[in-house]
Parts: C-alpha cells; sequence; structure tokens
C-alpha cells in the first residue's frame, strides 16, 4: 500500500515529531546530574548533588507541598461534582442539554488569560487571594470538563437494565446509586480524577495569576527561577515533573489504554 | 443504607424525579458559574479608566479603555503577532501532526502505535513551563543545537528570544494537541478507500489529496481552530522564549495588571481577546457540532 517515497516522507517528518517532542525531556534530565554549576549537555559526571540541593531548598521544598495541598483541593471539588454532571448528562434527560453542555465547555472556549484574570478579580472581590484553595477551586473550574468527559463516556458505556434490575430485585434508590451505578462508572471517575490531579499539578498561567510570593506553586516557582538564572537545580526540580508524568502515562494506559483516544465516535 | 434511603425518599421524593438531572448537574453549573462572574467583573472593570492623579479606577462609566486598545499602534503590533503566530503554529503543526497521526494510526505494530501515543502524552503531563525550560537549555547559545551546528563549522546564532522561537515552541506545545485531534478522523476513513484509489491507479501523493485529506476535513478543521485558538491566547511560551520582546495578547493583559496596574485598560483588552476567542469557537461548533467535544453519552 505504503510507497517508499510515502515511507520515507512520512517517517522522516514522525521522527522529526519525536526528536522535538523528546529531546527537550531528555535533555533536562540529563542536565540535572551534572558535577558543574552550570547546565551542559552532555553532563559532565554524575552527581546527584542538585537533587541534594533542591531537598534541602526551602522554597522549592514549600512550593512543592503547596502545590500537592492545591492539586487535592481541585481534586476534592471536582470529582464529586464532575461525577454527578457526567451521571446528569447521560443519564437523565435535561431539557436544553445543548444548551448546557455548551456552557459546561466554556472552561475550554474562555481563554486561560481571560478566566485567570475573572477569577482573579472575582476572589480579590471576595477578599480570598492569598490562601490556597481559592486556587485549587479555580483549577478545578478550568480542568472541570475533562472529568466529565470521561464519568459521562464511562456512563454510556454503563447497561441501565442493571439499574433497573437492581431496582426490580428491591434495591432502594440510594443504594442502587451507591451498589451499581457508582461502581460501573468508576473507571471513568479514576481516570477523570487522575488528570484533573496531574493536570492540576503542572497547571501555570491561572497559578501565577492566583498565587503571591506566600502561595507559589512549583511550576510558577520554576518560571520565576528561570527568569533569574538557569542553573542545574532547576533541571533537577523538572526531572520531578517528567516522573510524575511518566507514572501518569503509565496509570492511564493499565486504566484506559492510550490506544482508546484513537477510536472514532 | 436504610438511613441514606429513607433521607433520600424525604428529601427528594420520587415525584421529583424530573429534576433529578438539574439536580445533579446543579453543583457544575454553580461552578462553571465562577468563570461567568469573572467575566462580568471584568466588563465592569473595562468601563473605568485609570485615575492618573490616585492610581485608582475612576467612578465614570467610559468607553475610553476600548478606544485606547483600537487606537494604539502597541496594541496593534502585539495583536498583529500574536495572530501571524497563531496562524504560522496551525500550519507547520497540521503539517507536523497529519503524517504522525497516520502512521500511528495505519501502522500494522501494536508496539509502534504504543511507543508514539507515549511520545505524545510525556509531554501534555509534563507542563508548559518544565517544556519550555527543556527549550531553553536546547536552544540557547551554548546549548545543544549551536553545539551541533559547531561540530559542521558553523558559527553560534542566536537561536532565542526572537519570533521564530516562540513559534517553534507553540509548534511544540501544540503537537500532542493536534495529533490527538486527528487521529480519530483518519481512524474513520476505512483502509480499503485507500486500497480502491492505489488500485484505481492513484500515487500515493494523488491518493492522500484526493482521499486522505478530504475525509479528514473535519478533523483538520477541529485541530486547526483548537491549535490556533489556544497559540494566539498563550502566555508561557512569549514570556520564556520571547524574553519580552515578544509579546502576544496575553502578554500584554498580564502587563497591564502586574506592571501598569492600569486594570480597566487590561479587562479591556482581555475581553476581547475571550470573544475573538468565542468567534472562533462559535464557527467551529455551529459547522461541525459540539462533535468530539460534546459531554452527553446519548448519540
Amino acid at each position: 500500500m505504503t510507497a517508499t517515497s510515502q515511507r520515507i516522507l512520512f517517517w522522516g517528518i514522525v521522527w522529526f515529531c519525536i526528536l522535538i517532542l523528546s529531546v527537550p525531556t531528555i535533555i533536562v534530565v540529563g542536565a540535572s546530574v551534572t558535577t558543574e554549576n552550570m547546565i551542559a549537555f552532555p553532563p559532565t559526571g554524575f552527581s546527584l548533588k542538585w537533587y541534594e540541593e533542591i531537598a534541602m531548598a526551602r522554597d522549592l521544598r514549600q512550593a512543592f507541598v503547596r502545590s500537592l495541598i492545591v492539586s487535592t483541593i481541585c481534586l476534592i471539588v471536582s470529582v464529586p461534582v464532575g461525577t454527578l454532571a457526567g451521571l446528569a448528562l447521560s443519564r437523565f434527560r435535561i431539557r436544553f442539554s445543548n444548551a448546557i453542555q455548551i456552557y459546561l465547555l466554556l472552561p475550554f472556549t474562555i481563554p486561560l488569560i481571560g478566566s485567570g484574570i475573572g477569577m482573579m478579580l472575582i476572589f480579590g472581590e471576595w477578599r480570598v487571594l492569598g490562601s490556597l484553595w481559592p486556587v485549587g477551586v479555580a483549577l478545578a473550574v478550568i480542568n472541570l470538563p475533562f472529568i466529565i468527559w470521561s464519568v459521562s463516556s464511562s456512563a454510556a458505556a454503563l447497561d441501565s437494565d442493571l439499574e433497573l434490575a437492581a431496582a426490580s430485585c428491591g434495591a432502594g434508590r440510594f443504594e442502587t446509586f451507591w451498589f451499581v451505578t457508582l461502581p460501573g462508572v468508576m473507571p471513568g471517575v479514576i481516570t477523570g480524577g487522575l488528570l484533573m490531579f496531574v493536570l492540576a499539578m503542572t497547571e501555570f498561567l491561572v497559578s501565577l495569576l492566583l498565587t503571591d510570593a506566600r502561595t507559589v506553586t512549583l511550576p510558577v516557582q520554576i518560571y520565576n527561577n528561570i527568569r533569574s538564572i538557569i542553573t542545574p537545580d532547576l533541571a533537577a526540580i523538572s526531572s520531578v515533573f517528567v516522573v510524575i508524568a511518566l507514572f501518569a502515562v503509565w496509570l492511564l494506559d493499565r486504566l484506559v489504554g492510550l490506544e482508546i483516544f484513537l477510536k472514532s465516535k | 443504607m436504610d438511613l441514606f434511603n429513607g433521607a433520600l425518599d424525604r428529601f427528594w421524593p420520587s415525584r421529583m424525579k424530573p429534576y433529578s438531572g438539574w439536580a445533579l448537574i446543579m453543583p457544575a453549573l454553580l461552578l462553571v458559574g465562577l468563570l461567568v462572574l469573572g467575566l462580568l467583573q471584568m466588563a465592569e472593570s473595562s468601563f473605568h479608566t485609570l485615575d492618573r492623579a490616585t492610581f485608582l479606577p475612576s467612578g465614570d462609566y467610559t468607553l475610553e479603555n476600548y478606544g485606547t486598545v483600537f487606537e494604539s499602534a502597541t496594541y496593534g503590533r502585539v495583536i498583529w503577532r500574536s495572530v501571524l503566530g497563531a496562524l504560522l503554529t496551525v500550519v507547520f503543526t497540521l503539517a507536523l501532526a497529519l503524517p504522525y497521526s497516520y502512521i500511528m494510526v495505519r501502522t500494522h505494530s501494536a508496539t509502534v502505535r504504543k511507543a508514539l501515543l507515549i511520545i505524545l502524552f510525556l509531554p501534555f503531563f509534563i507542563g508548559q513551563v518544565v517544556r519550555a525550560y527543556g527549550l531553553l537549555i536546547i536552544l540557547g547559545t551554548s546549548g545543544v543545537v549551536n553545539d551541533a551546528l559547531g561540530l559542521v563549522g558553523v558559527e553560534p546564532i542566536r537561536l532565542l528570544f526572537n519570533f521564530p522561537a516562540v513559534v517553534f515552541g507553540l509548534v511544540q506545545y501544540m503537537l500532542p494537541f493536534a495529533v490527538l485531534m486527528l487521529a480519530p478522523a483518519l481512524t474513520a476513513i476505512p483502509r480499503e478507500t485507500e486500497t480502491a484509489a492505489s488500485s484505481l491507479g492513484a500515487n500515493w501523493l494523488q491518493s492522500f489529496r484526493h482521499v486522505v485529506i478530504p475525509m479528514a476535513k473535519p478533523g483538520l478543521i477541529g485541530a486547526g481552530l483548537v491549535v490556533g485558538t489556544l497559540a494566539l491566547t498563550d502566555f508561557a511560551m512569549p514570556a520564556m522564549l520571547g524574553g519580552g520582546s515578544q509579546d502576544f495578547i496575553a502578554n500584554a493583559i498580564y502587563d497591564q495588571f502586574f506592571r501598569t496596574a492600569d486594570q480597566g485598560l487590561g479587562a479591556a483588552l482581555a475581553l476581547l481577546l475571550v470573544v475573538l476567542g468565542s468567534v472562533f469557537v462559535g464557527i467551529v461548533i455551529s459547522i461541525f457540532g459540539a462533535g468530539t467535544l460534546g459531554m452527553g453519552g446519548k448519540q
């Protein structure tokens, strides 16, 4: 089917893509183990001293803890809200459901700078800027469509006869929900929760707008440090994100299989 | 359990059933309502100019901020740069994403497919700041690319802090989005259609041009518009790879809020960007329907 010229051209482009997608990551990880005080690739020698350095650095450690807190808040807010919304959209007849879907896509259609500034003004008005929870709530808002998708596609695959069967066997409405519907959509809830957590860990722009010097999260801290000077300790802290990403991809592959993203609807 | 059932029956009796869907979706509606409130607040601020005497927003309502945006040559340049950057990003990203998705969908080897998927997803989860940081290291004057050029005798060149660097960063950033939007469209094209085209004597270029591209058109346009809006409104790549000299609209908005502290002007700019973005998205949805963006399970 494929002519040689096509194969050469396409694979050439694919290799170029692989190069530009992976080389930055490899370089960052490589640069983090250098023994020099300057970023160098290939690294001169091998040492983990920059990892020691970041473990000792108070500002980075605090920023990391703040990122974990923010992501956890995002998870606590988005999982129940997103799960219920996903169920409502796939299991119930709702009037104006098209309009509701467009409304619920606002987090994706409004540019992030607009959402971020808007929430910054609102939280400022409410005098809650400067604490961590508004950041977590904001990140739950801007990524909400991810978990709604994930739950509703899981719910669509669940046979509604199961719920009817439970009900006709005498299960109350709450029991049916708790023992049949909820376990049925659990894969979607877990996948969505994973996405929400990792995306909150790495989110940058909205966090930049909603944090100050006392509440700065890790991606923002990295950004601030890059502006002053590029040193290998930043490469080390960036490698932490690479590890998180590797774990997330592995988990996503185990849970739903990456191939699901190739399916046509 | 009986307790919960009882509570449910008391507070949400069966006759309320037609409203159950609404009750479940209400928290999400309220949460997204934060964005709507934010937009309203932004609209409100955009009608007040900055009083240069007190450095507080003045009390009068005026459209002056919008006038400033439209008249200013600086903003004209920033908007033009963002639009041009977004268009170039769309063209380059699609040119790279189409062959990538094609190979990924058509390959017979499950291992190759998995590897291409992992390479795509990893950057997606790494986050924009760390990715831009990697590009900074590579493109720096003593970076890998310049080292490689030095080996073949080329003098070090300045690869960073210019317009092409920002566009390159954006293309690298958008590539996974574009491939993931294109792949389902290519999956939907049966292999047999291409086989038929080639058995009728079409070479691969012809069958690609007359079969694959037309059939993948919804995916191409969808991916193009998503990449376009994300690139148009991006902040991190222009800020980090442009080094302050290559601001896009988002950077100008940020500066108005955090450098000049002119909230009104910043809000006016942000609102214009939201409108620009919504027009784009409106076009996509009205032409193609919510399509792959739809959230309901019903077909």
